[in-house]
């Protein structure tokens, strides 16, 4: 058993794992192979090689400075592994006054991430963007309101360097967002009439695919639908800011139904009502949660503070040209 | 424009006095304080280069390929000064080091001066405290190959003879050592800064993008050199090897991915 821990805690080995994790890394990057296991199998054998070393070589307990720099690689490991089975990354766009409700348009996480976006509750409540000349996105400012830890409303400007932060899940606003056509659906059955609003393509990166397709609630209808204006929101000559157009027009296709639409504007459709309410902006947000990442830095600074105490005592012992 | 006036002034003091470095060596003569004069005269004037750039930019030399050859030209430059003042005995390594950063000015003056528009997610402290932990750990770096290089010239019998002032190959591997020991510690601090900035620029402290993923393999093959050190208990022309591979490494993750990338870290721009 200790000649197996002696052969586990090699600095020979410590040596062909760096080696092994640096490979791991081009293949990933070259994607010649998956990330995950290009980088879960060194850093488990690193793990495993630290963990050995600490335990059977003598220099660790002679040099505390040394240990802590080990131990906390171990922790940094260990924490990577936390993080990676605890983790959320995903994305989701909301209309300017829309509520957040629990539901991403697209994510990732971990297999044991612990599901509370469904107590995460704000709304958007309309961002400015200002461009540099060339259309140059520069600052984004996003006002958005929400209930604190007590259930009390509050207001927050978000944007660039700036999350909003809730039960953990760190919302970031991106270059994702664009305009929402937005429309009232009554069905002609009676039922509850509906408000919603269409994401057309992001802008300014779709200026000119301005168009989307959308299905009406609770029927099989497809509606295509096109956001026209004439002036210039970003300017090439000058410095500008996000907003809506002035004068616009939607353009609606409903089958061979072609109609033009101002806001109140509406459609008479054997199966109900669709009034055009009028246009309205939407941003896209990146949704993160890792519970490890505040851990990790203070690891991280302990590990690098060691590392450093160590190698200020080795120096400072003996001159270099002694 | 008066910036670029001074910094060819600058330039010019760097060539001449790395010129005389390098025919000093040839010659076997030391003409050190004339040297470490226009070393300082290069760097004042550099200085003024770029105060004067970002007094009329607004922001610091850190967005186009131009700046970021200048300023770490600029960085280089305050190392090995450092090192020339601080550390007599190694002054002749200015023969070696000299030459690569005649590369990166000759670089620079190839590169278009013109301005870029400073991204929203630059407007952070994190981002001087990132970059100046990098400028001290290629900074450190640069000095161990000055030193390595000595070490590598003598293994032929031109260098040995050239060289043969220095204090011995085991002195200057322990001091390359050192240099390499503080350029990991800089460098981790580095990458710990870049991820507290990536965290809140980008919503995410890691992304494995092209700047990151070369920065940490960058760190890889420092950890490995310096490792491989008190393991393999390297010879001194062995361990400069490493130096060398390390400083090649480097310099690709510094200067070759924002040349061939135009956002090396993925939303930067």
């Amino acid at each position: 058993m200790h000649a197996w821990i002696a052969r586990l805690a090699s600095l020979k080995l410590t040596l062909f794992i760096l080696i092994a994790l640096g490979a791991g890394i081009l293949m990933s990057y070259a994607e010649w192979m998956s990330g995950t296991w290009a980088l879960a199998v060194p850093l488990a054998l690193f793990a495993l090689n630290l963990m050995a070393a600490v335990a059977s070589k003598p220099a660790f307990r002679r040099q505390k400075a040394l240990l802590i720099f080990h131990l906390g690689l171990i922790a940094i490991v260990l924490l990577l592994v936390a993080g990676r089975l605890t983790y959320l990354k995903g994305s989701v766009e909301l209309s300017e006054g829309e509520e957040f409700d629990g539901q991403l348009t697209s994510f990732e996480a971990g297999p044991w991430h612990w599901w509370n976006l469904g107590r995460v509750h704000f709304s958007n409540e309309g961002f400015r963007i200002a461009y540099a000349p060339g259309v140059v996105r520069d600052k984004t400012r996003n006002m958005v309101r929400y209930a604190d830890a007590e259930g009390r409303e509050q207001h927050a400007e978000i944007g660039d360097q700036q999350p909003l932060v809730l039960s953990g899940y760190r919302f970031y606003t991106s270059p994702n967002k664009g305009f929402a056509p937005t429309f009232f659906w009554q069905p002609a059955s009676g039922g509850p009439a509906s408000l919603g609003t269409v994401h057309l393509p992001s802008y300014p990166l779709n200026e000119y695919k301005q168009a989307r397709e959308w299905q009406l609630p609770g029927t099989g209808i497809r509606v295509w639908t096109m956001l026209q204006f004439d002036e210039v929101i970003l300017k090439q000559d000058g410095p500008s800011e996000f907003r809506l157009p002035r004068e616009h027009k939607v353009v609606v296709h409903i089958g061979d139904l072609r109609r033009e639409l101002q806001p109140g504007d509406a459609i008479e459709l054997p199966q109900g009502r669709l009034v055009y309410d009028g246009l309205r902006t939407w941003m896209g947000y990146a949704v993160f949660y890792d519970w490890t990442i505040h851990w990790m830095l203070v690891v991280c600074m302990i590990t690098v503070a060691a590392l450093g105490w160590h190698l200020w005592r080795k120096f400072s012992a003996r001159p270099w040209d002694a | 424009m008066i910036e670029l006036k001074v910094l060819w002034a600058a330039l010019l003091a760097y060539v001449v006095a790395g010129s005389i470095g390098i025919v000093a060596v040839l010659l076997r003569r030391r003409p050190e304080r004339i040297i470490l004069a226009l070393i300082v005269l290069g760097l004042l004037l550099h200085t003024w280069s770029i105060a004067l750039r970002w007094e009329r930019l607004g922001h610091g030399p850190y967005i186009t390929m131009f700046e970021i050859l200048t300023s770490n030209v600029w960085s280089m430059m305050l190392a090995f000064a450092i090192a020339y003042w601080r550390i007599p005995p190694i002054r002749p390594s200015a023969a070696v080091v000299m030459p690569v950063l005649f590369i990166v000015m000759g670089w620079l003056l190839m590169t278009n001066p013109g301005e870029g528009h400073l991204p929203p997610t630059y407007h952070t402290v994190w981002l001087y405290i990132h970059i100046g932990f990098g400028k001290v750990f290629f900074g450190a770096t640069l000095v161990a190959l000055a030193v390595s290089g000595v070490i590598l010239a003598r293994g032929t019998a031109y260098g040995a003879s050239r060289f043969e002032r220095l204090p011995d190959d085991k002195r200057l591997s322990e001091l390359s050592f050192r240099c390499m020991a503080i350029g990991f510690v800089f460098e981790t601090l580095m990458l710990i800064a870049g991820a507290i900035w990536a965290q809140d620029a980008w919503g995410r402290y890691w992304a494995w993008d092209p700047l990151e993923t070369w920065a940490f393999l960058t760190w890889l093959v420092l950890a490995f050199s310096l490792h491989a050190r008190f393991t393999l208990k390297l010879s001194p022309r062995a361990g400069s090897l490493l130096v060398l591979a390390v400083f090649v490494v480097a310099f690709l993750t510094f200067f070759g991915v924002p040349f061939i990338s135009t956002t090396p870290h993925k939303g930067a721009v």
